[in-house]
This record gives C-alpha cells, structure tokens and sequence, in this order.
C-alpha cells in the first residue's frame, strides 16, 4: 500500500503506450486482459497481484528464480520469467520476448500486477488494465458487509446544487434603504497623522487586560477571517435585534422559573453579540486601541474553569470560542451531522470540516471507516530533528534549496515543514500490538492500520501545531521550540479522502470514481495564509503575537501594537497557528428565500 | 525430513501450469531441477504460504518511509529523470542507477528488526 501521497495529479498525462502494447491492443480487440482479470488476487492489505492459482508460488520458468528478481508473466502464454535491471544478472523475460513469436512482449508484474514491456525494458500503463486493477481493490476491501460504504457520509453534503456567482448591486429602494439607514465611517487621523491613516481598514491594536494575549491574538486572527468578517460585517448577527429576542423569551421563561442569576446569564451571554460589537468597533476607523473587556467576561461565564487572570493556552481558547457561540446560536439538534455541513452556526460554516478515518485489519483486508467533523487540524511536530539523523552519514548531498516543489529534500535536511506533518497526519499508522482493533470480519481483535485524510475541507483551515512534549518518565511537559515551515499557499488536493484512496491503490491510471463521486473533487482546494499566531517563551509562561496579511502587507499585531512587517520576519516565525482560507468560494442555491 | 518431502511435492506441483491459449513448450528448467531444494527456497516458500513475506514486505515499506529512505531514492530518481529527459529513461535505467545507493543506505536497525522478525518466524515454523 503506497503510503506517500503522490504529489501529481495522475489524471493529467497518459504515457503513450509503446509500439509493442499498443500491436497488443489492436491484435486482442476489446478485452485484452481478460484473461488476466481471473488472475487478479488482491492480497490482504489491498495490494494486487497476479496467481494463476491462489496459492502459487511463482517462480521463473526458465531458471526457478523466485525470490531474487521480479517475476514477470507473460500476457500472452502465461509463461512466468525472471527479470533483472542489472545488465550482467540474466532477464528472462526478455529472452521469452524474443525467443518467442512476436506478441509476446507485454508481460505483467506478478507481485504489483503492473504491465511491463519486456522488449522496451520498461514499465507501460494501460487505463483498461488499470480499471479492471482497481476495481478489483475495491471489491476486496468491500467485501465482508460493504464497510467502506457502512457508514454513509455525511448528508447534505451535495443536496444544494452549485450556482455560479451572482455579483449583487442594489436596487434603488434598496439604495434607498441603505443610505437612509447608515452614516459612512471617517478615518480618524492619529497622532501619527499620515502613517496611521495607511493602514487599512479593521487593523486595531487590543488592549491586554492580564495575561490576555492568548484572547487578543486569537481575536485578531477571527477578526480578519474573510468569511467571518463579512458574516458580521454584513449584519448577519444583529446584537441589539438578538438581545430584544433574548428579552422577550426571557420574559417568558422567568414568569416560569424564579432563578434570577440564570435569566441573567441568559441576557447577556451572547458570544456572537459580543463579536457583532467588536467588529463594530475594530472596523469603524477609530485607531485607539479596543479593549475587548465586554467579551472577556462573557467568554469567562462560557468557559468557568477557564475564567481567571493566569495565562491560557491560545488553542484552547480558540476552541471553546467557537463552542461558545454554537452553543448559543446552534438550535440544532443533529449536533455532529450539522457540524460537519455548518448549517448549525457560523463558527461551524466558516470552520467545520470532516474527517475521514480508515482501520484496515492487517489480516482480512476489512476495513472499517468513520467520519467526523472538526473545526481545526492538530499536527504533531515530527518526533526527531527532521529524518537526518536516522540516516546517518548517508545525509543528503543534494541542495535543500533546489526544487520549490520538491518538500522531500527538506525534510531529508532536518527542518519541519507544514506539509511535512499533514503528510505525516495521513499516512498509515501502525495500531501496535497494545492497541488492537475488534474486527467484524474476522471477530478478533487484530493488529490494525489507521489513515487519516479529509472528507470536506472547511472554509477556512485552522492548523493548530501541537508545541508541547509530555514526558512520562518526568511527569511533566515541555515546549517543542522547533521551527516549522509554513508556505504562503497551500494545496490541499493530496489530503483528501479521494487522493488518499487513490494512493492507497497504487500508480494507476484510472479516473477513480470509487465511493466518493462528491463533485467538491473538481473544485479547488487551494488556500491562502492570512494569520498566523506565534507564541515564544516557555510552556507556562509565554507571549503570542499575531501577524496578519492584509492585501499582500503582513502586519504584526502584539496586543495593542500594530506595525507593518516585511514577510521574512512572518516566515521565520515560530508558529502555533496557522489560519488558511479557501482561494475560490463556491456557493450553493439557497434553500431559505432571505437568509436570516 | 518429511516436512522436506511434504514442501517439495507441494513445490512440484507448482510448476503445473494451468492450459492457455499459445502455451509455450514445457520448460526446460522442471528437468534439471530434480534435486533438494535449497534451505533459501525452502524458507522462501514458508514465507509466502503462511502470509508473513507480505506482512514483513509491508512492515519494510513502513520502515523505509519513516526513516527518509523512500524520499531519498526517489530525490535521486527525480535527478536523474531531469538530467537525461523524462522520454529517456527506463524502468530499468532508474532501478539500475538507485540500486547501489539504495542497497547501503539502508539502515542497519531495520535489517536487525527484519532479521529478527525472519528468525522469530522460523522458529515458529520449525514446530
């Protein structure tokens, strides 16, 4: 089973089948490889090969070769042959070739069942072979009660077809409306004068009011999430229309119950309100610096065990944040189906995503499939210094700074990257002996592989990098100091489930429609960085700051500063979180006439 | 010694090949080949029968990845691609030119867990 994700798209470019495949193709019409299908055995862990008879051992005809070289079978007679890259050592799968008549030149791997031309020397793909290989996989790792399809994905998922983007203008009455209704913003001109007024539009230091920099600096991030900020920007949270609402359902409620402090609570605790107030705030051009007291202490009344002056950890803050404002806003009962489709709030439309976990039994095959939805990735930094030293003297020689694209000599050169550790987040994971899972096929808990990778991509992608090293031996936990490096733009494509399963069967070219014929494939899943929250210092007792890209200028917002940095001083940064939003935003027909 | 003879008659019957269209004329090789199988063989076929060879071949693909071994190899491919031209290369060509480098790199802790897990495996057999 390939692990490593396969960074180009297989669907771009068909290798033109040489002159001895294609008199193949042309010489055994329609189904060329049909006797082969009979042959296909698809071995535990997915992989395919090629058994005349399922307990075979394969061995070359010629020589009884059968554990130094490849084997190879011959399409045409099914005669096995050895085969061996070194000049010197014998291949006689070339010698069948031309010892033979011609048309024996196509062979197939027997352990990969991959075509190989043993005139050419050199491996050749068919799409009609490669679709009779895959279907085969798929049928494997299916059978025993269908469990890549027991449990279903998620609903909703595709029930709104996609429009294309209407831009909207307002009509005269809603000109009207507008004009009547509202009052333009003025720039204010600090003491700065002109430097200030350069900045743009929502940059506003927050005051730290004790040991608050973990809020400030998550705040400043949601502050500047694209779909975020126009949600509230655009009114969709009214605070004075939600606190009339809480009112007069409170109303109601305390003719029923006479516990005061709770109605109380009710009144206030509106952490979208709280957000509509501030974004009122940061973007209405005032410059002095905001304090965000108001949402401190409702985000306190959330989070009790929380609510103190001692520092806080920013992710922790970030996640029952978004809790907050679910909670109060989402009436949904279906809690985990509409947290992965973010019908329920906007904390969950901008953020949710799903997961997809794969457990395959390491001895039948079945595999057993979960999906669930997050608002933010953790990644594990990697264990050692980058892979350097487990290879000892054998260290690269080949630059680091070569190929853009190539991420792979990085990592052979010891530093951390982003994709690094999302390839390290969904590649196979070995369940060890200790862990073994209950599988339904064979009854018995058996050692088990486990992959992870994405089903839906949110919106905006928080990546949270787990800084923090805990020590059994000691009892106690340290900060992990090193430097990760984060790209500006990032492509998503090999992270999800379609491209995990399609590396999971191998190089084939084969459009795989497989079980996720969700339309999202085709649709972009590159994202831009827009904020990144550092933190330096020590495990409990540290400072974070923010920076912030804003029309291509990064800015750096450590709690009531705010100053423009150039971007080598963002890339050198230490970060904890990363936000990435989506390039292209899709949309969906609306379902409601006037979203509310 | 029976368990000699059991796994050569299981070897033989091998070797009968199921009818297709053009065979070949019988090979050569099954007529030289009547004598002991080597204790290679032997433990080769072991090996495959009882499943372990495809456990250990994936537990060296996972411990090739882990160690940079596969992003290397690869790195040296990609080099070599570029230097003589995508349409110039060979399957072969790439398995010849990694072959060296790949065989030493190798890390000595994954040929002493492989080792290990074939001896623990044999000693299973064996009873």
């Amino acid at each position: 089973m390939s692990s490593k994700i396969n960074h180009h798209r297989i669907n771009g470019q068909i290798p033109q089948p040489c002159p001895h495949l294609a008199e193949y193709r042309t010489r055994n019409g329609s189904k060329p490889f049909r006797a082969l299908q009979e042959c296909l055995r698809v071995k535990p862990l997915g992989r395919a090969a090629i058994r005349r008879d399922p307990s075979e051992v394969p061995r070359c005809g010629a020589c009884g070769e059968a554990a130094r070289s490849r084997l190879y079978a011959c399409v045409t007679c099914a005669a096995v042959s050895c085969h061996s890259s070194d000049s010197p050592s014998p291949s006689h799968a070339a010698a069948h070739a031309v010892s033979m008549p011609p048309g024996h030149e196509i062979a197939v791997d027997v352990d990969r069942a991959e075509l190989f031309c043993c005139a050419c020397r050199d491996q050749v793909y068919d799409r009609d072979f490669d679709a009779a290989v895959v279907v085969a996989q798929t049928t494997a790792s299916t059978l025993g009660g269908g469990s890549i399809r027991s449990s279903p994905p998620p609903e909703n998922l595709r029930k709104r077809r996609r429009v294309d983007y209407r831009p909207w203008t307002p009509d005269l009455r809603e000109r009207v409306l507008m004009t009547r209704n509202s009052s333009p913003l003025q720039r204010t001109e600090g003491a700065d004068g002109a430097n200030l007024s350069n900045l743009p539009w929502g940059l506003r230091g927050l005051n730290n009011l004790g040991n608050t920099c973990f809020m400030n600096s998550v705040l400043q991030a949601l502050l500047h999430t694209p779909p975020l900020r126009n949600y509230f920007l655009s009114d969709r949270h009214n605070r004075y229309y939600c606190q009339q609402k809480n009112n007069a359902s409170n109303a109601s409620k305390r003719n029923a119950a006479s516990n005061d402090s709770n109605s109380n609570k009710n009144l206030r605790l509106c952490l979208a309100c709280d957000m509509d107030a501030m974004f009122s705030a940061v973007f209405s051009g005032d410059r002095t610096p905001y304090s965000p007291a108001k949402f401190l202490y409702s985000w306190w009344q959330h989070a009790a065990n929380l609510a103190s002056y001692e520092q806080q950890d920013a992710h922790e803050f970030f996640i029952s944040m978004l809790d907050g404002i679910h909670e109060k806003m989402g009436k949904d009962k279906r809690k985990t189906q509409s947290q992965g489709n973010g019908e329920c709030c906007i904390a969950h439309r901008v953020f949710s995503g799903i997961l997809r976990s794969d457990v395959m039994c390491m001895a039948c095959g079945f595999t057993s499939t979960t999906y669930d939805p997050c608002v933010d990735i953790s990644l594990d930094l990697e264990p050692n210094q980058g892979v350097s030293t487990k290879m000892g003297s054998t260290k690269s020689h080949h630059s680091c700074n070569g190929e853009a694209d190539s991420m792979n000599s990085s990592q052979n050169c010891g530093t951390s990257t982003l994709m690094g550790c999302l390839d390290r987040f969904t590649r196979p994971e070995r369940l060890g002996s200790d862990q073994k899972f209950f599988c339904q096929q064979c009854q018995v808990r058996q050692e088990s592989l486990k992959q992870m990778s994405i089903r839906k991509l949110p919106l905006v992608s928080c990546f949270h990098i787990k800084r923090f090293e805990h020590s059994s031996i000691r009892n106690m936990s340290r900060k992990v100091d090193r430097y990760l490096q984060f790209p500006f733009s990032l492509d998503m494509a090999p992270y999800l489930s379609s491209s995990i399963l399609r590396s999971r069967f191998g190089n084939r070219i084969f459009s795989f429609d497989g079980d996720e014929p969700d339309a999202s494939n085709e649709l972009s899943s590159e994202f831009e960085l827009f904020a990144v929250v550092t933190h330096t210092g020590k495990l409990d007792a540290g400072h974070y700051v923010t920076y912030l890209r804003l029309s291509n200028q990064w800015y750096k917002c450590d709690d009531a500063w705010i100053t423009q940095v150039n971007e080598n001083i963002v890339r050198a940064a230490q970060g904890y979180m990363m936000f990435y939003v989506q390039k292209m935003l899709y949309y969906k027909a609306s379902e409601k006439p006037t979203p509310s | 010694m029976s368990m000699f003879l059991k796994i050569y008659k299981k070897q033989f019957s091998c070797y009968q090949m199921r009818p297709s269209v053009n065979r070949p004329p019988t090979p050569d090789a099954r007529l030289d080949r009547e004598k002991e199988p080597s204790v290679l063989e032997i433990i080769n076929i072991k090996l495959i029968e009882s499943g372990e060879k495809e456990r250990l071949m994936e537990l060296l693909r996972e411990r090739l990845i882990e160690c940079g071994w596969k992003d290397e190899m690869k790195a040296l491919c990609r080099a070599f691609v570029k230097k003589k031209g995508r349409n110039n290369v060979t399957v072969d060509d790439l398995v010849h030119v990694i072959m060296p480098k790949g065989r030493a790199s190798i890390p000595d802790s994954v040929k002493a867990e492989l080792l290990q897990r074939i001896r623990t495996f044999l000693v299973s057999a064996a009873v």
